[in-house]
């Protein structure tokens, strides 16, 4: 058995490094939820609908009907179905009716009524040819046939009551009354079918308050990020560091001007300085000197890098008599002690994303997994030094159970607890 | 009467038009240097300062609390404080209103809450989407002065403030001024509930670092315990890595998936696809509601930040006043909170690496020197203008290395999150990150630190030995190597 603060302090550097690991795979699971429920055949709109479509019996996902239409919207629904019937033909005629009828569509809608016209400008763009058109299976609207890129909107189209969305759509009424008489030019009435994203993902599109929201907020971030400097900024800056001196000066303490959380980051530094030098160091002793220039080069490193160690040893010393001298409280715990920053943490935060161009699944497999695996370089690492500090110590003394001990702390410090080595005893023979 | 005094009568009369008329022209730098108000009588409670409005050309209606906007549309004009303040409390989370800020100058009690709560959301670094429910009062108190603690808040006054958060209105307020002058906090904060649109992996373990996860209440192991049971959890530690390895590229290849079924359906050239969010939203039409209100409101803050950005000036200017309204501190040292913590393990570990490392250096580079000596005893001063030259090249190369981790030099690492983007090889001029560059860079970290753990373990082996070397009669087979 180990000492009890040995133990304590064991098992809560493994637990926090399992807590750490056990956070990744949540926030993973989540996503991977998510991605599988993405790529799986997407389920019809949950809200039931207003109406039942007469022409649900065709759908393959069988809604059923939550309430009886009306006659008036039975006979709407016929009346919008013939006239997507005729659209179909007209549109297997001449591209250019096809752009007359568009151009009709487009003068003649205005913001609201079907979802084909408000796709028709976005149509307009001269994207791909038609395609064909899917039609979601409400649960129970009007069967509602939309062009390729319509989805979204159809989607709103399905469930009435859905017009918050500002897609560029507003959502019919059950019903659509005169309106029906707009022909959207080209519209394919079509069984409907499941939507996966496989097949059908490249007919998506994006919603048009969506687009112009994201727009604008990459735009807003880039204008925050980017540091220009101006009178008003340059003033700004200049009355901030005022504002400071004299909080200071007003505040009548002793002012060493060092907090905790400096002292934290320079330990933090030292800690990158401690690797950077063994890392030096490493490369000196295991280079050849070729003659005697270079000897003498790596004598002068050594003893250089031996000052610096100094140095910095001397400077941890100063920090220990800040934080215990000057009450500056708790010792910091730190956010995450022992991982090494490699870029240092000072450097511009930068405030959004930039991008990562991949080009192949395999690619950002490698990736992921090189970046896991330095992850747990670090982390190993980390215990690594925590278990030599606290073990090697009891190892030295005589304890009951001393050999199976050594073995153990073999095992976990020099193999990574993956294997074991075997102890003979030497008996004479005799 | 003095000048200002008309002024403020001025203020009482008339509307603000007169005022951005008559100070038009006077530029934000002419302001600057001018003390701080010395006329605290003439502060007219349910006033804003007059004489610091006779300084500063702003448009102040009389009745000036409003939350009034007015579009600062003329020349070099300095906007409106309450404006100011306006877009300050629409960044932050929990903004209180300006009628705060202005109470909370004059330390009036019933200011005081709103600012604990400010303060507390703005230095907790959790509770980003509001998990936790809001902790009590006293809890929040404490944190905040713990926290301000940590990070050398001057003044003392903090401290003893009441921990039923009824009053230190003018306090507090100085050190949300305090915060705000030493570091963009704001963007800091927008930048830890930034609405995520794309699929982002983050490059360095930074902001995870910055930002820890909520705080796990464990109970405590009390008894010793065996070593066994620390293999168990090495063991146990060691499994979840490779889960979440077999997790992610599992992921991985989701994500591939489904951005190559949605190329080309994003608006935006440059990203070509959807990503998993953007998906989600046509798929889902509420969550998808959801994602464009948080994402709406993200931008309100954004223009809000911006806004103060252009008019802060005018805020520091008045703190300038309020931190003279308040009575000089007295110097007597005061009990600090203290909470209990781990221990100082890490300076520790940090004293223990750095002084092997000198016995290490000291041992390797004494018999050189010595060894040197001998050989060059004899030499001519030839040699001496060579040895000056390797002496000035070698202090360059240290010089060099200092510098490394003293400013975090390494800025060529790359850095930050970024959203993953899918493109055909050919993109070799774009804007962006290179999958292959970012791989190179992972690897050579990747075998540094696999070197470093190598050492480590050498060095426990060379230990071991060394201890269990002393009691003969027993043979150590170690297990067959890598």
């Amino acid at each position: 058995m180990l000492p009890a603060d040995c133990s304590r302090r064991l098992v809560a550097e493994l637990r926090d490094a399992l807590d750490a690991c056990a956070e990744r795979q949540r926030q993973l699971e989540r996503s991977l939820r998510v991605s599988r429920r993405l790529l799986r055949t997407w389920e019809p709109a949950e809200t039931p609908a207003p109406q039942p479509t007469p022409a649900s019996e065709t759908s393959g996902e069988a809604p059923s009907p939550e309430s009886t239409p009306s006659p008036q919207d039975l006979k709407e629904l016929e009346l919008l179905t013939q006239a997507l019937e005729k659209a179909v033909r007209v549109r297997k005629g001449i591209s250019k009716t096809g752009e007359r009828h568009k151009a009709l569509s487009l003068k003649s809608g205005s913001a609201a009524t079907s979802a084909t016209t408000a796709s028709a400008p976005s149509r307009a763009s001269g994207q791909a040819s038609c395609r064909v058109s899917e039609t979601k299976p409400p649960r129970g609207i009007q069967q509602t046939v939309v062009p390729a890129r319509g989805l979204p909107e159809c989607r709103l189209l399905s469930v009435g009551d859905r017009t918050r969305m500002g897609r560029g759509s507003r959502a019919t009424k059950p019903g659509p009354g005169p309106r029906d008489q707009q022909i959207p030019p080209s519209a394919a009435l079509q069984a409907p079918e499941a939507f996966t994203l496989k097949e059908k993902g490249i007919l998506l599109r994006l919603p048009m308050a969506y687009r112009k929201a994201a727009s604008r907020n990459s735009r807003l971030w880039a204008q925050l990020s980017s540091t220009q400097t101006s009178d008003s900024v340059d003033a700004a800056a200049t009355a901030k560091t005022q504002f400071l001196q004299k909080m200071q000066m007003t505040s009548g303490g002793p002012g060493s001007g060092l907090s905790a959380a400096a002292v934290e980051a320079e330990v933090g530094l030292l800690r990158t300085a401690c690797s950077l030098l063994r890392r030096r160091m490493e490369e000196v002793l295991s280079a050849d000197p070729a003659d005697c220039m270079q000897e003498y080069r790596c004598l002068l490193t050594l003893e250089g890098l031996q000052a610096i160690t100094e140095q910095c040893l001397h400077r941890l010393q100063e920090l220990r008599a800040a934080v215990v001298g000057q009450q500056l409280g708790p010792w910091p715990v730190g956010r995450r002690p022992g991982a090494s920053l490699p870029c240092g943490g000072g450097t511009d935060p930068i405030w959004s994303p930039q991008l990562l161009l991949y080009s192949s699944t395999q690619e950002l497999q490698t990736l992921e997994a090189l970046r896991l695996r330095v992850a747990m370089l670090d982390q190993q690492i980390h215990l690594e030094k925590v278990l030599m500090a606290e073990l090697l110590p009891l190892v030295g003394t005589q304890r009951p159970h001393w050999l199976a001990l050594c073995r153990a702390v073999h095992s976990l410090l020099c193999e990574g607890g993956e294997r074991f080595l075997t102890v003979l005893r030497d008996e004479p023979a005799d | 009467m003095p000048a200002h005094w008309t002024e403020e009568t001025a203020l009482k009369g008339r509307g603000h038009r007169s005022l951005g008329r008559r100070w038009r022209r006077v530029s934000a730098r002419s302001v600057i240097g001018r003390g701080p108000s010395r006329d605290g009588t003439g502060a007219v409670i349910g006033r804003w300062d007059p004489a610091a409005a006779a300084r500063n050309p702003r448009k102040v209606s009389a009745s000036c609390m409003g939350r009034r906007r007015r579009r600062v549309d003329r020349g070099a004009a300095v906007g409106a404080l309450p404006e100011a303040i306006a877009a300050l409390s629409r960044t932050l989370p929990a903004g209180p209103s300006p009628e705060i800020f202005r109470r909370a100058k004059f330390d009036r009690p019933e200011a005081a809450p709103a600012l604990w709560q400010l303060l507390f959301r703005v230095l907790s670094p959790l509770s980003a989407n509001g998990a936790s429910a809001p902790a009590a009062q006293e809890a929040q108190v404490r944190v905040v002065k713990s926290e301000l603690h940590s990070q050398g808040y001057p003044r003392r006054a903090l401290a003893q403030l009441p921990e039923d958060g009824s009053q230190g209105s003018r306090e507090l307020l100085l050190a949300l001024a305090w915060l705000l002058a030493r570091g963009p906090l704001l963007e800091r904060l927008l930048a830890q509930t930034r609405v995520r649109l794309g699929d982002e992996i983050p490059l360095c373990e930074c902001e995870a670092l910055a930002r820890p996860g909520p705080p796990v209440p464990r109970v405590e192991a009390d008894g010793p315990v065996d070593i066994r049971h620390l293999q168990w959890l090495m063991g146990k530690l060691r499994f979840q890595w490779r889960k979440l390895i077999t997790s992610q590229q599992e992921q991985c290849a989701l994500l591939g998936k489904i951005h190559s079924y949605t190329r080309g359906c994003h608006s935006d050239r440059s990203l070509g696809h959807l990503s998993v969010a953007e998906t989600e939203l046509l798929r889902d039409a509420e969550g998808g509601q959801q994602l464009l209100r948080s994402l709406e409101s993200e931008n309100v803050r954004l223009e809000a930040a911006l806004h103060w950005r252009r008019q802060e000036l005018v805020f520091w200017l008045w703190m300038d006043t309020v931190l003279g309204t308040c009575p000089p501190e007295a110097s007597q040292p005061t009990f600090v909170p203290r909470i209990p913590e781990r221990g100082a393990g890490e300076w520790e570990l940090v004293a223990r690496e750095l002084q092997a490392l000198r016995e290490e250096l000291r041992g390797a580079a004494e018999p050189r020197r010595a060894a040197w000596e001998a050989r060059v005893g004899g030499w001519g001063p030839e040699w001496s203008a060579v040895q000056r030259a390797s002496r000035e090249a070698v202090g360059l190369e240290l010089a060099a290395l200092q510098r490394a981790w003293e400013r975090g030099g390494a800025a060529a690492q790359p850095h930050g999150p970024c959203r993953l983007v899918k493109s055909d090889a050919g993109a070799s001029g774009g804007p962006g990150l290179r999958a292959a560059q970012v791989i190179e860079v992972l690897r050579s970290r990747e075998a540094c630190l696999e070197a470093v753990l190598c050492q480590l373990q050498r060095q426990c082996r060379q230990e071991l030995a060394r201890l269990v070397g002393a009691l003969p009669g027993l043979i150590w087979i170690l297990p067959p190597g890598r």
